[in-house]
């Protein structure tokens, strides 16, 4: 087996280092021959090398659809960038019930809510329902966690009253960044105040969304953050490692 | 200059108003004149800083920190090895972030670095004594984004404030959020040994109006309260339709500026309402830097933004650190020009 060149990773899909991608877009022009040489051109000017329309339908009145290959002759450095954060090697279900009483001997508490004006609730549900996601249970379903879901809308400070009053090990919160600076108070003004109340030492804050990056975390104040793809097993491994380490180094 | 101005402060926060407002370019400009002045500097990062593009809109580029050789740094243990710089390891610290594991360095050589140390203002504080005790003159701690709590005065002695016109598309209103962040920060101090009435814990986090007004109906002689921990805007502002309502004056005692949370209003419009806001450890802003660009957006005139802050604003010195006029200017591309200046 050919090795992977870790200082020069680029996407991959029938031979090692073959650079092809599949894209789709849609362009607003009407279906058509011209259209199609859009689409070429338009990837040419991505930068990707032997573009291909593998397929093109009409979507609507003026409005086209494509999927595309194209070959990306970009490389990243992967090897520049591990070390860089957690690696983490997520526990099952199960393993984590077993780390939780071996390290913890308590119930850990979760306090949950999507903050401010974001009315999306699926990520929250997702990570703290039972029913969960992708055929995982959410944190409700186990037997190590006690968990509080607010909901969506909910103020920072309601948040955090109830993260004190149950006292909560962790918060988790769900917000949908964009580029208005709106989200991004929303997220910071949360850390500020659990710092107000002199609570930032026992909590752990972790963030969720669909931008939320572990770079974009770390500015923010969390000590950890979520993207798309995180299964609830993801964050509970995460609570109680993080949990565990605390207990330990506080002596 | 911004060296000489806050010169007095060992431990020093920089704090952005919102992203983008400048805050590392004040940082950068600030670690230049302290090489230039032979001072050891210490620099921590609440949020990361002197990464190539900015973490929100990629589209924006950021400034880079230069250091000096000597200089003492904490960051994760992946960019100090990232930076390439050679570099002595002082100490290991526990604290973790999303980015690894937090280490305290002197560096041996020059070089660009990407800062990211602790986020918990406690441990901002540690990393920063550990710093001073190491050797550094003078720590710089920068903010991110728009957070605060690193300039409690249990972390920094001193301040400095970056805004611009990233806040606003008027400019008018830039000038009005700056001015209402500064009269926060510039809380005046509580009188010592006034009778104050100390709110129960949470209450101001989580009550209505209606258990508002009956604290204030139980307790008809009380003017001062005192507030443990974070003041939201909604408990000001059901507090102040209540003040104002009743024709009472309250005031509201906190620990430091960082534990307020204002709205769009600022403390010269709550005292209006009848609650005034008072501080038992005020915050030394020592100056003010201004960034007239919006990325991607809106730029106003430098000169016609400082002005109009400082006519807001009285007894803070104001500088736009890339602009002519500021007096550490010494060539007006100061910031690209580094072939000709040997370290």
């Amino acid at each position: 087996m050919r090795e992977v060149d870790l200082t020069a990773v680029r996407p991959y899909a029938d031979h090692l280092g073959d650079g092809l991608v599949q894209m789709s877009f849609t362009l607003p022009v009407p279906y058509s021959l011209a259209a199609r040489k859009a689409a070429l051109e338009l990837a040419g000017r991505m930068g990707f090398e032997e573009p291909e329309v593998v397929h093109y339908e009409q979507l609507t009145d003026g409005y086209t659809y494509f999927v595309m290959y194209g070959r990306c002759v970009q490389s990243v450095d992967f090897e520049a960038l591990q070390g860089e954060g957690f690696d983490i090697e997520y526990m099952s279900e199960d393993e984590i019930e077993r780390f939780a009483e071996e390290h913890l001997h308590r119930k850990v508490v979760v306090v949950g809510a999507s903050t401010g004006s974001d009315t999306h609730s699926v990520g929250i549900d997702a990570m703290l329902n039972l029913k969960g996601y992708h055929g995982h249970h959410g944190l409700e379903g186990y037997r190590s966690f006690e968990t509080h879901n607010l909901g969506s809308q909910v103020p920072n400070s309601v948040l955090l009253a109830k993260a004190i009053e149950v006292g909560a090990d962790a918060i988790l919160v769900s917000q949908t960044v964009t580029q208005q600076n709106l989200h991004v108070h929303n997220l910071t003004e949360l850390v500020e105040m659990v710092e107000a109340e002199g609570r930032r030492g026992d909590m752990i804050l972790a963030c969720g969304g669909p931008r939320v990056s572990n770079e974009l975390a770390k500015e923010l104040g969390y000590d950890a953050g979520f993207s798309k793809g995180t299964e609830p097993q993801h964050l509970a491994t995460f609570i109680v490692r993080e949990l565990a380490a605390r207990v330990a180094s506080s002596g | 200059m911004l060296s000489e101005l806050t010169a007095p402060y060992r431990r020093l926060a920089l704090v952005g108003l919102a992203k983008n407002t400048g805050k590392t370019v004040a940082l950068a400009t600030l670690l230049r004149e302290l090489e230039s002045e032979g001072r050891r500097v210490g620099v921590t990062s609440v949020g990361r800083d002197g990464e190539e593009h900015d973490v929100i809109d990629a589209r924006i580029e950021k400034p880079s920190i230069q250091l000096s050789g000597g200089s003492l740094v904490a960051t994760t243990d992946g960019l100090l090895r990232a930076s390439g710089i050679p570099h002595e390891l002082l100490e290991q610290t526990d604290v973790r972030t999303p980015l690894g594991r937090v280490l305290i360095a002197r560096l041996r050589g020059p070089g660009a670095i990407e800062v990211a140390g602790p986020s918990a203002a406690e441990q901002v504080r540690t990393v920063s004594d550990a710093m001073l005790a190491h050797g550094a003159e003078q720590v710089l701690i920068d903010g991110a984004i728009d957070r605060r709590a690193a300039s409690s005065p249990d972390v920094a002695d001193g301040l400095v404030i970056s805004t611009g016109a990233v806040l606003d598309t008027e400019i008018a209103e830039v000038v009005q959020m700056t001015s209402n962040a500064v009269e926060l920060v510039r809380l005046p101090r509580a009188k010592e040994g006034a009778e104050a009435l100390a709110l129960n814990p949470r209450f101001p986090l989580t009550a209505e109006g209606e258990q508002i007004a009956e604290l204030l109906d139980a307790n008809p002689d009380a003017r001062r309260l005192l507030v443990a921990g974070a003041l939201p805007d909604r408990f000001l502002r059901a507090l102040a339709h209540l003040t104002h309502c009743r024709r009472r004056e309250i005031v509201l005692v906190v620990a430091d500026p960082t534990k307020v949370f204002l709205g769009k209003r600022g403390p010269f419009w709550f005292a209006h309402q009848g609650v005034r806001l008072e501080a038992v450890h005020p915050i030394e802003l020592a100056a003010i830097t201004v960034n007239p660009v919006a990325p991607r957006s809106h730029t106003f005139d430098s000169r016609e933004l400082r002005e109009l802050l400082g006519q807001a604003i009285a007894d803070v010195p104001i500088f736009d650190v890339l602009h002519p006029d500021y007096p550490g200017m010494r060539q007006p591309a100061a910031r690209s020009a580094s072939a000709s200046d040997p370290a």
